[in-house]
């Protein structure tokens, strides 16, 4: 089977990986870099735990191939924060107990990023809205919507306190 | 489940890729259908043609005929200013599809060609009488989107062909478009039923003077109502007209009974959502040319 070298910008590191051209970018990120905080579920881009950034937007890793991001900014949940250091929003997750089992947060909190990157003084609607592609069995939502208003906030309080900003 | 990649970076080397694996090759858009059929196992493509590096599908025009690049995104068509005026009814289409991440990458193109009779922005592109236009080794041809799907899932597009754009006329004075669709709840829903409309008052604002009306998810593919537009020129737009539209609607078109709904309450669901969408139409041009 050919493999195809890629040269993927992940977390602003560059990665250079030999995969087969039908894998997807979750597959790579899990497998071959080991980045496990990016979650797999539904495979049909239903549920929204593999999301992570692509240039800055919200995707769904399990159906976007691994060749097509080539060369293109990627954010996974382990590049949100420099180590040892919470995001905003992880924070505010953790605050406002918005993680039960875990299992879909990386992914909520990805969209959650992109959404309040261009959205930076949202309303409660706008975030149940930006957050309708990512499933929780746990929580309700409730409470992740209330960690992610108060992300919000603590963003325009402290812009600098997102550490490291993702490359567009 | 394999197959080989590849990237073409013009229109034309991405039409001799097509035409060089005909049936056995695909092309990738926003992937958001072909990657999840090529996961269950239904779409076993030995060649991927990623759209991605090629130049010109990805344009929206607005001067004179509105043409929307294949490639455009759902998340593009949100957040087009041009399309926040008479053409609302392309925001309302796009912005209920799936979640932001689906949106961030589904295009138009992906939708039409997909065929599925629940497309959102396709049954809005129906009531703006788009004309797609395709481009295979024998060159561009233009086709009406009325017709283009033929069953859920099959259109007349041939394997070696590429749809390339949707185009529409550029809306005439006194006229707006509404879309409305039910599903069972808000958000990451297929539509149970959805009903598009492009409605032109007379000078005096109170009477058709043309209306297009179509359908979603109540046929093999998406349809035109058109029995009730006929009903509806040249009459006032009243309350007990429109919802008479609606009644007729409701019995031309064709749905089934499925996991979502039955096909009873498909039809009062059409019946309902064509006065509705009408009403739409009508305030927002009460609105703007007041």
């Amino acid at each position: 089977m050919t493999r195809i070298p890629l040269s993927l910008i992940i977390n602003g590191q560059t990665h250079e990986v030999l995969a087969e051209p039908h894998r997807t970018l979750l597959d790579v990120l899990r497998t071959d870099l080991g980045l496990i905080g990016t979650k797999e579920n539904c495979l049909e881009a239903e549920c929204g735990v593999c999301t992570v950034l692509l240039e800055g937007a919200a995707v769904n890793a399990c159906i976007l191939l691994a060749a097509q991001c080539q060369g293109r900014a990627i954010l996974t949940i382990e590049g949100l924060a420099a180590p040892g250091q919470l995001h905003p929003l992880q924070q505010a997750f953790i605050d406002h107990g918005a993680v039960q089992c875990g299992y879909c947060i990386p992914g909520m909190i990805l969209a959650a990023k992109a959404y309040l990157d261009e959205n930076p003084e949202p309303d409660e609607n706008g975030v149940r809205e930006a957050l309708a592609g990512n499933l929780c069995r746990c929580t309700g939502y409730q409470r992740i919507i209330e960690a992610t208003l108060s992300a919000a906030r603590a963003l325009r309080a402290s812009p600098s306190s997102a550490c490291r900003e993702t490359a567009r | 489940m394999t197959f080989d990649y590849h990237e073409p970076t013009s229109l034309r080397e991405a039409i001799e890729l097509g035409a060089r694996f005909g049936v056995d090759g695909r092309f990738l858009a926003g992937g958001t259908d072909l990657m999840v059929q090529i996961h269950r196992g239904r779409l076993n493509p030995r060649h991927v043609v990623s759209l991605q590096c090629v130049p010109g599908l990805d344009a929206i025009e607005v001067d004179g005929a509105i043409s929307l690049g294949a490639r455009v995104t759902h998340r593009r068509i949100e957040t087009t200013t041009d399309f926040q005026g008479a053409l609302r009814a392309l925001v309302e289409g796009a912005e209920v599809v799936g979640g932001h991440q689906v949106r961030n990458v589904a295009t138009v193109g992906g939708n039409i060609v997909n065929a599925s009779p629940a497309a959102d922005v396709v049954v809005v592109l129906l009531a703006l009488e788009a004309r797609l236009t395709s481009l295979g080794p024998a060159g561009e041809r233009t086709i009406a989107l009325d017709g283009f799907g033929t069953a859920p899932g099959v259109t007349v597009l041939r394997p070696n062909e590429l749809l390339t754009r949707a185009s529409f006329p550029r809306l005439a004075p006194r006229t707006a478009t509404a879309f409305l669709k039910a599903g069972r709840r808000r958000a990451m829903e297929i539509s149970i039923a959805c009903v598009a409309a492009r409605l032109t008052l007379d000078a005096a604002l109170e009477r058709c003077q043309d209306v297009r009306i179509a359908l979603g998810a109540v046929a093999p593919t998406a349809m035109r109502a058109r029995s009730a537009e006929r009903y509806l020129e040249g009459r006032p737009l009243t309350d007990e007209v429109t919802r008479e539209a609606g009644r007729i609607a409701a019995t031309e078109c064709r749905p089934i009974g499925d996991v979502r709904a039955s096909a009873r309450y498909r039809a009062l669901l059409v019946a309902t959502l064509v006065p509705r969408v009408l009403a739409r139409c009508l305030e927002r041009i009460r609105f703007h040319t007041s």
